[in-house]
């Protein structure tokens, strides 16, 4: 059943469902781009679908909704930490395909990882209801029909932007009434069937494979290329890592925060131990290290797929033009040339 | 919710100043760590850093710590009767059940004598758990050793190198540890035993190799990684290695996997 | 060759005298070095119906074309009277009369800019569309003034050796929600700018606003979007660098954190300020002389005369032209903290 929002009949709607739910969508803030006179999109609590950005992909994912850069975690004094509280309020999140995908493979690592579940996700993961936003063409960066992550089927709405307003597609009871008198219309979302990109993940066969790849020389060309600034991270809908921060309040090293920052395994210093000890010193080795991780060692940690869900914000984000897909047949090459070396 | 990172207040009973630069705090605590397991310690400012445990009791840990700059500069004002926070135990520590019995022969570079050191202590007073403990231990100079009293301690039931990478010093061997594992004559524990290497990557690197070059089977090596960790739980993603977490599946590893984890 | 020409008179009416006698240098201007690639068919017209065929692009972005004959000089400008409508009135609004009789006054003083955010990735401001709105401002004129707009604080188009240099800067907001803590945007302040920016003890990033020159390269270099730029663009503002045989020098900052409006009420004053100094009767001199003439002090009031400053705006209390400044920018502070002289009004 489905149900069209008419554009500029629409504020009532929107009201009824913020009195309930935080909506949380690709915004656009002008002007807060890299570059002067160009803007970013990004996630952000919305007050109504007009200020959704449909028609173009979000700069960064929708991870930041349930995993913020930067989040107090604890709260401490002298004897005493206690963590930080959350809201209890549902969301709405609007996401793409890709950005749905990425979310259950973040799951994996929050949730299950080590048979121990994160209060931090969980308690957001929690609130979210699924908004799939229809998303039939995708962009010359994407990938998601390669990595399996162009349908879904499991959402609470799903829906598409027309000229004369918002159609949705409503498959969550609780959220009917919301739609109760509004104009019924004929929509079921499409998904993408082909991109302009496609890749072959290669098959890394045994451990003696890997060894070998690691130290393949076709890495070395991101050393001077890759400047290891780690926008590729932050832009990943699926990448994780994080850092944890302590900081004071004032002048009382007694009283403090404690915080969860999303960090990079690209930027320098990740693996620094005490004692000045660290493992991946250049730029290739990182990059490695990152594209080992999307394309092989996440799926042979957890089994079903790979981590990497083809959106292509890496790409996009890239200042030096890296483009992951091209790199992916690189080192898709590198694993052709040791296989059949070693036969 | 139950919040598996949040840090329980311990009491210090004591500090202990090991060396120059080391400490070794003894707090009061109900967390009963296996051998070779490891603790995340809040310090003011930084947040979390992984720490072994270098001794445990009835009610309370050791954990040593050494100041190296100013990561660890707040937690040297602690003072008996003050509170740090702590977590864990983490990982899986050393394979009891597989030492047990046997010829353990433990090679350590620097402070990786830390994550042995309660284990070295439990052969120590229940002469029982092993056939015979070889202990090589190799620091990069005097400053850099740790742990002094316990050495001299085990020097006397146990057979042990003790060396200096390039100074001299009396009564010690001067080299790298990896030139004393030849010295070692492993056809003489009848296959009854076992290899435990800690220290700094590269010292464990070549100490595995040459373990091996000298016939050691690899499933008779342990190591013991060392990695930085934010969580300790699987999620922050800085000790992963391939498809491993050494805080969860680590960090102590046979020699048969370790030899594949290359950062 | 024997003819009666008044080369001073040509000279207004933008054509230079050339070593070869009876031959001209006709210099078209080209705000903010910026036209439609259509007209390129133009200069080529000249350049080969009236000129020696080639055709040079001048040191400050006219276009320049020599071996132009005397008496040819009335047909180009008969030709030359589109370009100057399009460009003059078409592009840059200026309002002007034009005949067949050419530029009205010298046009030589072309206002100059890089590329900008047109194109550049660093530029912070669209140089050319700000030398269109303050071509208005400034010709035709029979005082000049050298106008060169670089599009961010790297000054490619050297702000710093003319009259009037604007700077495109930007402010810039720090949402430390979104930063990392990686450094980069400190490693891009120390390597590329004026190192204003510390990393601190919480993983913050502090920054010493004073020294801060806006060039936005935090921006750049941050991977995370935790440094972005204020939506409206501002200037800094390089008065009186210069070059010449006599006293060639550096220009130094007469205006930071300044808005549009601003720069462009700055502007409006230059004739006014100009005719005071010279007593009304134009003179071919470089506007850093004027202000040497006149004195930094006078040339303030005149040419901030009527004129609002943004909330933001710094003004040089002083130029020192060759003291040394050992904090960068002391000397530029809001108004109400510049000292005064003389008797007191109240």
């Amino acid at each position: 059943m489905g149900y069209l929002i008419g554009k500029g009949e629409d504020a009532a709607f929107w009201a009824k469902l913020r009195q309930d739910y935080d909506i949380y969508a690709p915004k656009r803030f002008p002007k807060q781009g890299r570059f002067s006179d160009t803007d970013i999109i990004r996630y952000d609590r919305v007050e109504s679908g007009a200020e959704i950005v449909f028609d173009e992909k979000s700069d960064y994912p929708a991870k930041e909704v349930l995993t913020p850069i930067c989040q107090a975690i604890l709260y401490f004094t002298e004897d005493e930490y206690r963590a930080s509280k959350a809201s209890q309020r549902p969301i709405l999140l609007f996401m793409r395909p890709c950005d749905i995908h990425a979310m259950q493979h973040q799951e994996k690592i929050y949730l299950e990882n080590g048979g121990v579940a994160d209060l931090y996700y969980r308690r957001m993961r929690e609130r979210v209801h699924i908004v799939l936003m229809e998303c039939s063409e995708g962009w010359d960066t994407c990938f998601c029909v390669s990595m399996g992550t162009n349908r879904v089927e499991d959402y609470a709405l799903a829906v598409r932007q027309t000229e004369q307003g918002l159609l949705f597609d409503v498959r969550e009871d609780a959220l009917k009434t919301y739609f109760a008198g509004q104009p019924a219309a004929d929509f079921q979302p499409v998904f993408v069937e082909k991109n302009s990109v496609s890749v072959t993940v290669p098959e890394i066969a045994d451990k003696e494979l890997l060894l070998k790849l690691k130290e393949h020389p076709f890495w070395q060309q991101f050393n001077g290329r890759c400047e290891s600034c780690g926008a590729c991270t932050i832009a990943c809908s699926t990448c994780t890592c994080f850092t944890t921060r302590d900081v004071i309040y004032g002048d009382n090293p007694a009283v403090g925060e404690r915080r969860r920052v999303t960090s990079s395994c690209q930027v320098s210093g990740f693996d620094d131990m005490a004692g000045g000890i660290s493992f991946r010193k250049d730029a290739a080795s990182r990059m490695r290290y990152k594209m080992l991780h999307k394309f092989r060692d996440y799926k042979a940690r957890f089994g079903d797929h790979h981590m990497c869900v083809g959106c292509g914000r890496c790409t996009d984000r890239c200042p030096q033009f890296i483009s992951v897909t091209a790199t992916l047949e690189k080192m898709a090459a590198a694993v052709a040339e040791l296989s059949s070396a070693s036969k | 919710m139950n919040n598996p990172i949040m840090p329980v207040p311990c009491e210090i009973l004591s500090v202990k100043q090991e060396s120059r630069h080391e400490y070794t705090y003894r707090v009061k605590t109900d967390i009963r760590p296996k051998h070779g397991q490891f603790l995340q310690l809040s310090i003011p400012k930084i947040g979390e850093a992984p720490i072994s445990v270098s001794g445990q009791g009835d009610g309370w840990l050791d954990f040593t710590i050494r100041s190296v700059g100013k990561v660890t500069n707040d937690i040297f004002r602690k003072r008996a009767g003050d509170t740090l926070f702590l977590r864990g135990a983490y990982g899986n520590g050393w394979p009891l059940e597989q030492l047990a019995g046997k010829h353990l022969i433990f090679i350590t570079g620097g402070t990786g004598l830390a994550p042995v050191r309660s284990l070295l202590n439990h052969c120590a007073t229940d002469p029982g758990f092993a056939r015979s403990v070889r202990l090589i231990a190799g620091f990069k100079n005097e400053e850099g050793i740790i742990f002094a009293e316990d050495l001299a301690r085990w020097q006397k039931c146990f057979q042990t190198t003790y060396a200096l990478d390039k100074d001299e010093k009396a009564g010690w061997r001067t080299g790298l540890v990896t030139a004393f594992i030849k010295e070692i004559d492993f056809h003489a524990f009848d296959a009854d035993y076992a290899v435990l290497i800690v220290g700094p990557p590269v010292m464990m690197k070549y100490a595995g190799l040459e373990a091996v070059a000298c016939g050691v089977p690899e499933e008779k090596i342990w190591v013991s990684f060392e990695r930085k960790m934010s969580c300790a739980i699987g999620k922050c993603g800085h000790c992963r290695i391939d498809e491993t977490y050494v805080c969860l599946d680590g960090p102590v590893f046979n020699y048969q996997q370790a030899k594949y984890l290359v950062d | 060759m024997n003819h009666d020409i008044n080369i001073k008179k040509l000279r207004i009416n933008c054509f230079r005298q050339s070593k070869v006698p009876g031959e001209f240098m006709l210099q078209m201007r080209c705000p903010g070095g910026m036209i439609d690639a259509k007209y390129l068919s133009f200069v080529q017209h000249i350049a080969e119906t009236w000129g020696d065929g080639s055709f040079h692009i001048g040191t400050r972005q006219s276009l320049d074309f020599c071996g132009i004959k005397y008496e040819d000089i009335p047909a180009v400008n008969a030709y030359i009277r589109t370009y100057i409508d399009e460009i003059e009135n078409g592009v840059c609004q200026v309002g002007m009369e034009v005949d067949e009789h050419g530029y009205p006054t010298i046009g030589a003083r072309n206002i100059t800019a890089c590329i900008g955010n047109h194109h550049c990735i660093c530029g912070n401001i669209n140089t050319f569309e700000l030398a269109r709105k303050i071509e208005p401002l400034i010709f035709p004129s029979h005082y000049h003034i050298k106008i060169n707009i670089a599009g961010c604080p790297n000054d490619c188009n050297k702000a710093h050796l003319c009259d009037f240099g604007i700077i495109g800067t930007a402010k810039i907001d720090y949402h430390p929600e979104r930063c990392i803590g990686c450094g980069a945007c400190v490693r891009a302040c120390e390597h590329g700018a004026t190192r204003v920016l510390e990393l601190n003890a919480d993983g913050r990033v502090e920054k010493d606003p004073c020294c801060c020159v806006g060039c936005a390269e935090c921006v750049k270099a941050c991977p995370a979007g935790a440094w972005t730029r204020r939506p409206e663009p501002f200037y800094r503002v390089i008065l009186g660098g210069r070059t010449g045989r006599q006293t060639p020098r550096t220009g130094k900052v007469f205006l930071n954190w300044a808005s549009e409006e601003v720069v462009l009420a700055v502007i409006g004053n230059w004739h006014k300020f100009s005719a005071w100094v010279m007593d009304y009767k134009p003179e071919y001199l470089h506007g850093g002389h004027l202000i040497d003439r006149a004195g930094y002090k006078k040339f303030k009031e005149l040419i901030l005369d009527g004129v609002e400053l943004n909330p933001e705006c710094l003004v040089a209390e002083d130029i020192y032209w060759h003291e040394t400044e050992y904090r960068s920018n002391f000397n530029v502070k809001p108004m109400r903290m510049h000292h005064h002289a003389g008797p007191s009004n109240g």
